[in-house]
């Protein structure tokens, strides 16, 4: 099977520092090799610092690369040029962290789900309508609410319309950079079964970043682990899980509350 | 909430002083230009309801002046005949707003003139100049505020949203006009532009001249909420949709601009109808015979004037309730800015 | 010393900047200078020639620009129309009277507003600094030109103070503590009139700062020592609000700069301000160029000032200088 996405040595250097000053590079990613097949998820964890939501930018195209390729179904996305690589976009989609910066609060839910069809200026208005419908409906929100703005939702209903809206496109890839962890709890479990109906409904391939390792290890059929821009193991879920091979993996796990592991357990001497 | 209540209260006021303003026909009994050279500088007169005999009378009356004999400038009134003051009558002709011709004013009189401030060096009614020559500095203003800020805006949003050399140049070009005083910079301009001009060139040019020193604060603030705004998560989300540059300023960034650029106005405003007045005042701003608060100052730089006919210093007085409008609509929306920081939206701690 | 010597380089940029901007103003202005000055029966034609020469009047901008900055370079700032003189030691004089005002007003605004606004922090919600804070606003809602008239009005019919000049006449012939007392007497209304256009922002802003200093942990730990109350509020308040008093200072000296223009033309005092009002009516070029540009030369030495005070004052900047 062909990869969806796939990536091959990605680096991405940061420099600050004005004129006078020192200029100092950031090294945010250090050469990051991996493919994703369709319709699976990918989970991408390490601790904060390592690089992930880096990677997550590069992949959607929304930071450049310094050095690396990308491909995206065959095509390199890195040799394109900026207005080839608006072609792409509909197809790779991003959820952010926070709902309450990655929604304009001064628009409704309604202009919000129907601004990505209004940019690629798809469809006439009645039908953008109903399509924005149908999304906020896919999502589980109910319609009276459509017209109210970001503040008047919860947490989790925020996240949903975020979720709506990258479905608008109706992409191939979707990048849920920590699109989990400002949720509460309870809220979680409900937006993460709503992402599992929606892969299997939709035939969705999703790149899943978190530095939470239960929570991919309940999402995701592989698991990479990343530090200090690199992956430094990577392998399907269960084995990563399971046999843990790199010290950060470790750590990880002890972080993660409600995993059963019995590579950690203290052995009997 | 309260904080709304304020803006709103403090809008009411400047909305009224403005309107006031701006009907200048209507609450003028006289035309401005309309000299009277038997009558120069006389003292602001009174408007009685009651008679010398403690009859009342309505509708109010006043009194002519007439010189007190064995002085040059003390008067007295002439209690031998009451002229009644008219309400709702008609008068001289004016445009309502510039251009409705109207001729009712609030009110008039018949037979001998009423100075409520006083009349000046040729006997023009001095209540009538002031009210007319708030429509020039007011509007002086306004335009220059509005420009200031279009200018400032534009070159902020330039400047923040593409950086590099675009942003490094203007910034650099804005602390040098930062750091002149202003006033030099405002003579300086000036200086080098003709001087014997008409009284509408006059007023274009203090416009323009206004916004070329007044650009400069506007564009870093603007150029600051830019910088934010453009790493706000929501404008990389529209980016990844395959939003262009310009719809991500118009429809994302610029609307974040919003409240600094109102603030900005509430300052910059006064600050233009001062700059305009200080200007006139020297000679270098709107000719006579057009009225401007700063030209009814300008005979105060005579000593004799100065001396003698205090009531030629009302004008400049006229600009203090504009300052405590504007004042207290910055403070209004400093503190909701601060509020809104505090306490969500919905009056939820955020 | 090599951040002294940057914010010197800066300066000197800013004043290179500021006098090609004045230069390029100077080109709005219609028609040619050369033909007003040949119009004016005073200036000689043999003058005209070498002023042609010298500054390269007809030639274009660039031109023109570099040899005006060469003669500043050798200390000639152009020549008056209006006076038949060059313009520098004009200037000079006026600069002087300039000065001698500014400065005093800066000093005594200070001095009054550094105790006011320490006072009004110190008691922070209560009606002394409600009081005061009524004042500063009512203050601040009369402008400059409002509030100089008005002081006018009222001296020129009291006749407490004089109402204009430097001296009164006959003034050689008075001793010399009568000399000051004359020179006093006639400074009393400029400076007033600046010092209490200056002075509300001034408390609002020392008293801010103070505020926020007075509240900060270290100094309640200070306070929980038994530090007593003086030295904690001279010797660790003011010492940590020095930063942005400082930075206050430095602003304090532009716009007392251009209020000074304002006052000293309001009332007649023999400064740059009445100096560059009448050569802008006389269309006298470069009498408003060296304006322009002594005030860009004293706001420049004041925020050096201010520079050198905050080197002074804050340890953090000599170690960070140090350390490059």
């Amino acid at each position: 099977m062909e990869p969806l996405l796939r990536a091959e040595n990605v680096a991405k250097r940061f420099e600050s520092g004005g004129a006078f000053g020192s200029r100092q590079e950031v090294r945010a990613l250090a050469g990051v090799t991996f493919s994703i097949f369709p319709r699976t998820t990918l989970a991408v964890v390490g601790p904060s610092g390592s690089g992930k939501s880096t990677l997550a930018l590069c992949l959607a195209c929304l930071e450049p690369v310094s050095s690396g390729r990308i491909w995206f179904a065959r095509t390199e996305v890195t040799a394109l040029n900026a207005e080839r690589q608006r072609a792409i976009r509909p197809s790779i989609q991003m959820v952010f962290q926070d709902p309450a910066s990655s929604l304009n609060p001064r628009m409704s839910a309604f202009e919000l789900v129907s601004e990505p069809l209004h940019i690629q200026k798809r469809f006439d208005k009645p039908e953008r309508r109903d399509r924005a419908r149908d999304l906020l409906q896919r999502v589980g929100l109910p319609r009276e609410k459509a017209a109210q703005r970001p503040d008047e939702f919860s947490g989790g209903q925020r996240q949903r319309i975020a979720i709506a809206r990258a479905l608008a496109l109706e992409p191939k890839l979707l990048i849920l950079d920590e699109a989990l962890s400002a949720l509460d709890c309870s809220v979680q479990a409900q937006v993460a079964n709503l992402l599992i109906d929606l892969q299997a409904s939709l035939g969705l391939t999703y790149l899943f970043i978190t530095h939470d390792l239960a929570m991919a290890a309940h999402l995701a059929d592989e698991i990479a682990v990343m530090e200090r821009g690199q992956i430094v193991e990577m392998g399907a879920a269960r084995s990563v899980v399971n046999a843990p091979q790199h010290a950060v993996t470790r750590r990880l796990l002890l972080a993660a509350p409600g995993v059963s592991n019995s590579a950690l357990e203290p052995q009997a001497v | 909430m309260i904080e709304r209540r304020q803006i709103l209260r403090w809008l009411l006021v400047l909305g009224a002083l403005h309107a006031m303003v701006a009907c200048a026909g209507f609450f003028a009994p006289y035309d401005p230009v309309q000299q009277d050279r038997e009558h120069p500088y006389l003292p602001p007169m009174r408007v009685h309801v009651v008679d010398e005999r403690g009859h009342l009378h309505l509708p109010p009356f006043f009194y002519a002046l007439r010189v007190r004999e064995g002085s040059v400038n003390q008067f007295d009134e002439d209690t031998g005949k009451a002229f009644p003051l008219g309400f709702l009558t008609t008068g001289a002709r004016y445009r309502l707003l510039g251009f409705l011709p109207c001729r009712v004013h609030l009110f008039g009189t018949a037979g001998a003139r009423l100075y409520l401030l006083g009349s000046d060096g040729f006997g023009r009614d001095q209540f009538s100049r002031i009210l007319y020559g708030g429509q020039v500095s007011l509007l002086s203003g306004l335009l220059g505020a509005g420009f200031t800020l279009f200018m400032g805006a534009i070159i902020g949003a330039v400047a923040g949203f593409y950086g590099g050399w675009r942003d490094v140049v203007l910034m650099r070009l804005a602390e040098l006009f930062l750091a002149l005083p202003w006033l030099y910079l405002l003579f300086a301009l000036r200086a080098f532009l003709p001087l014997a001009v008409s009284p509408l060139k006059a007023f274009l040019l203090v416009i323009v001249v206004l916004a070329t020193v007044g650009w400069a604060r506007p564009a870093r603030l603007v150029r600051a909420v830019v910088l934010s705004a453009k790493e706000r998560d929501f404008v990389r989300a529209a980016r990844g949709f395959g939003a262009s540059n310009g719809y991500l300023l118009r429809r994302h960034i610029m609307p974040e601009t919003s409240s600094v650029l109102l603030t900005q106005a509430a300052i910059l405003i006064p600050q233009f109808v001062l700059a305009e007045m200080t200007l006139s005042f020297l000679g270098l701003g709107i000719p006579e015979p057009a009225p401007s608060w700063g030209n009814l100052l300008a005979s105060l730089q005579q000593y004799s004037v100065l001396v003698s006919y205090w009531w030629m210093y009302l004008p400049a007085v006229a600009i203090v309730p504009f300052f405590v409008g504007y004042q207290g609509f910055a403070n209004a929306l400093n503190l909701d800015v601060a509020a809104d920081k505090i306490v969500g939206k919905r009056g939820v701690p955020s | 010393m090599n951040y002294f010597l940057r914010r010197l380089l800066q300066g000197v940029l800013l004043l290179i900047g500021v006098s090609f901007l004045t230069f390029l103003f100077s080109t709005l202005a219609p028609g040619n200078y050369l033909d007003e000055m040949r119009l004016n029966p005073q200036i000689s034609s043999a003058t005209l020639a070498a002023l042609r020469s010298q500054y390269q009047l007809d030639r274009p901008l660039p031109i023109r620009y570099a040899r005006w900055m060469n003669s500043i370079a050798h200390g000639q700032l152009g020549y008056s129309f209006a006076y038949n003189s060059p313009v520098a030691p004009l200037l000079w004089i006026r600069a002087r009277n300039t000065l001698l005002l500014a400065i005093t007003a800066t000093l005594l605004a200070w001095a009054l507003a550094l105790p006011l606004g320490i006072w009004s922090a110190e008691r922070r919600g209560r009606l002394p600094d409600r009081a005061l804070s009524s004042a500063t606003s009512t203050l601040l809602v009369i402008p400059d030109l409002v509030l100089g008239l008005g002081l006018l009005i009222l001296t020129a019919r009291s006749a407490w103070f004089p109402t204009g000049g430097l001296f009164s006449v006959g003034f050689e012939n008075l001793s010399p503590i009568r000399k000051l007392s004359d020179l006093l007497m006639h400074m009393a209304l400029p400076v007033t009139a600046l010092v209490l256009s200056a002075l509300p922002l001034l408390i609002r802003h020392i008293r801010a700062a103070m505020v926020e200093v007075l509240g900060a942990p270290h100094l309640r730990a200070a306070a929980a020592h038994g530090i007593p109350h003086r030295k904690l509020l001279y010797g660790y308040a003011l010492r940590a609000a020095a930063n942005p008093l400082i930075a206050l200072f430095g602003f304090s000296v532009g716009t007392l700069l251009s209020g000074s223009l304002l006052v000293e033309i309001i009332m007649s005092w023999p400064g740059i301000g009445p100096l560059l009002l009448e050569a802008i009516l006389a269309r006298d070029l470069y009498v408003v160029i060296g304006g322009v540009l002594f005030s860009t030369v004293f706001l420049v030495a004041g925020n050096f000032l201010a520079d050198v005070l905050l080197y002074w004052a804050d340890p953090r900047i000599r170690t960070m200088a140090g350390a490059r």
